[in-house]
């Protein structure tokens, strides 16, 4: 004869009480049939579930009584709750700000301000890099220690300036005085 | 001065229906989990003051009872975890039938104590599914569901309250 091999006590246990799956079942039912050991396992555990059973019974409740009882009860407890529930705090003025919100405000302005600090430094160009830079009457281009500029009289106003990558400056405008309309252009 | 709101009597009305409707069932869960009928009142109580403090969650009837007798069922739960003991002293409070004897009773008492011996060996949670399935008769996806976890997890703990049950028997034979 074929040797089988048993169940766990667990599958056991479920079978008795009907709580197997239906492939599960249909496999235990199949080793039952062949095995008395099982089967006396089986009655065991459907002996346990027939002892829990008994525990079904309910003592006698007067439940009017005890309806009225629990209601008073009950209302008495919703009442304490009441009572010893903390008050949701308003959030006003600096309590906005304390425990998380307080850091993440934190770190926002440390972010900000690190940007700012970062942005506002000024970088010292490289010798060999040509730079445009405003004067107090006209533009100029310095690259390195030479520099190039263009210059007018301090009374003109509405200046046009133009430069290009090449190192070239260029300005126009019209003298208010004598209207000439002036055009000039340096290269590098 | 006080700053409790007393409730509308449309409220208290509301909230007094609630308890009458969900007593028994709720006292019974509890009863069966608990085994003793002054605790199983407090827990009771004790239920329904949770349940009526979150009472804008129970707007849906069907699921106001099942949200109901889960609270019933942790409750218990959390109770048995705290005090770990089982009585069964209520007898001559509250008995079990007016037509039985004395001998009955004690004859049931004596059994009830061999029970409630029995019961302590399982954990909180084998003792709920336990209850639930074989006492209260629900089926495993209801006990799922009361406990708040999956039907393997419920097949797991009533398979091992049976296996404890069932070795404490046996051993009690020997």
């Amino acid at each position: 004869m074929r040797a089988t091999k048993h169940p766990s006590e667990a599958t056991l246990a479920l079978h008795a009480g009907g709580d197997l799956g239906p492939i599960a079942r249909w496999r235990t039912e199949r080793h039952l049939r062949q095995c008395e050991l099982c089967q006396e396992e089986v009655a065991a555990f459907q002996g346990v579930r027939q002892m829990v059973s008994d525990l079904s019974a309910m003592p006698e409740i007067p439940w009017n009584r005890l309806a009225s009882e629990m209601q008073a009860n009950i209302r008495l407890g919703l009442a304490a709750g009441e009572c010893v529930r903390e008050p949701q705090p308003v959030m006003t003025g600096l309590a906005r700000f304390s425990g998380p919100r307080a850091i993440l405000a934190l770190a926002s302005l440390t972010a900000v301000v690190a940007a700012g600090l970062i942005l506002q430094r000024p970088t010292p160009a490289p010798a060999d890099r040509m730079m445009l830079q405003a004067t107090a009457n006209g533009i100029q281009v310095r690259q390195g220690s030479e520099v190039m500029g263009m210059t007018h009289d301090a009374g003109i106003r509405n200046v046009s300036y133009t430069a290009n990558t090449q190192g070239s400056i260029g300005e126009s405008f019209v003298d208010p005085v004598t209207g000439d309309v002036t055009v000039r252009s340096v290269s590098w | 001065m006080s700053d409790v709101v007393e409730p509308g009597l449309e409220l208290l009305d509301r909230q007094n229906r609630f308890v009458s409707e969900h007593l028994r069932q709720v006292f019974r869960q509890i009863y069966r989990i608990v085994r003793n009928v002054a605790d199983a009142q407090d827990l009771t109580q004790e239920t329904f003051i949770k349940a009526l403090q979150r009472q804008e969650q129970l707007k849906d009837d069907q699921k106001a009872v099942q949200w109901l007798l889960r609270i019933a069922t942790n409750t218990a739960i959390d109770f048995i975890r705290r005090n770990s003991r089982v009585s069964f002293s209520e007898i001559e409070d509250y008995p079990l039938s007016q037509a039985e004897s004395p001998e009955t009773l004690v004859l049931r008492s004596e059994h009830s104590d061999y029970l409630a011996d029995g019961l302590r060996l399982l954990s909180p949670r084998e003792r709920a599914a336990l209850m639930l399935r074989d006492v209260e008769d629900l089926p495993a996806e209801e006990v799922a569901r009361r406990l708040d976890c999956s039907k393997a997890t419920v097949r797991s703990h009533i398979a091992n309250a049976r296996n404890k049950l069932k070795r404490y028997v046996e051993g009690r034979k020997r």
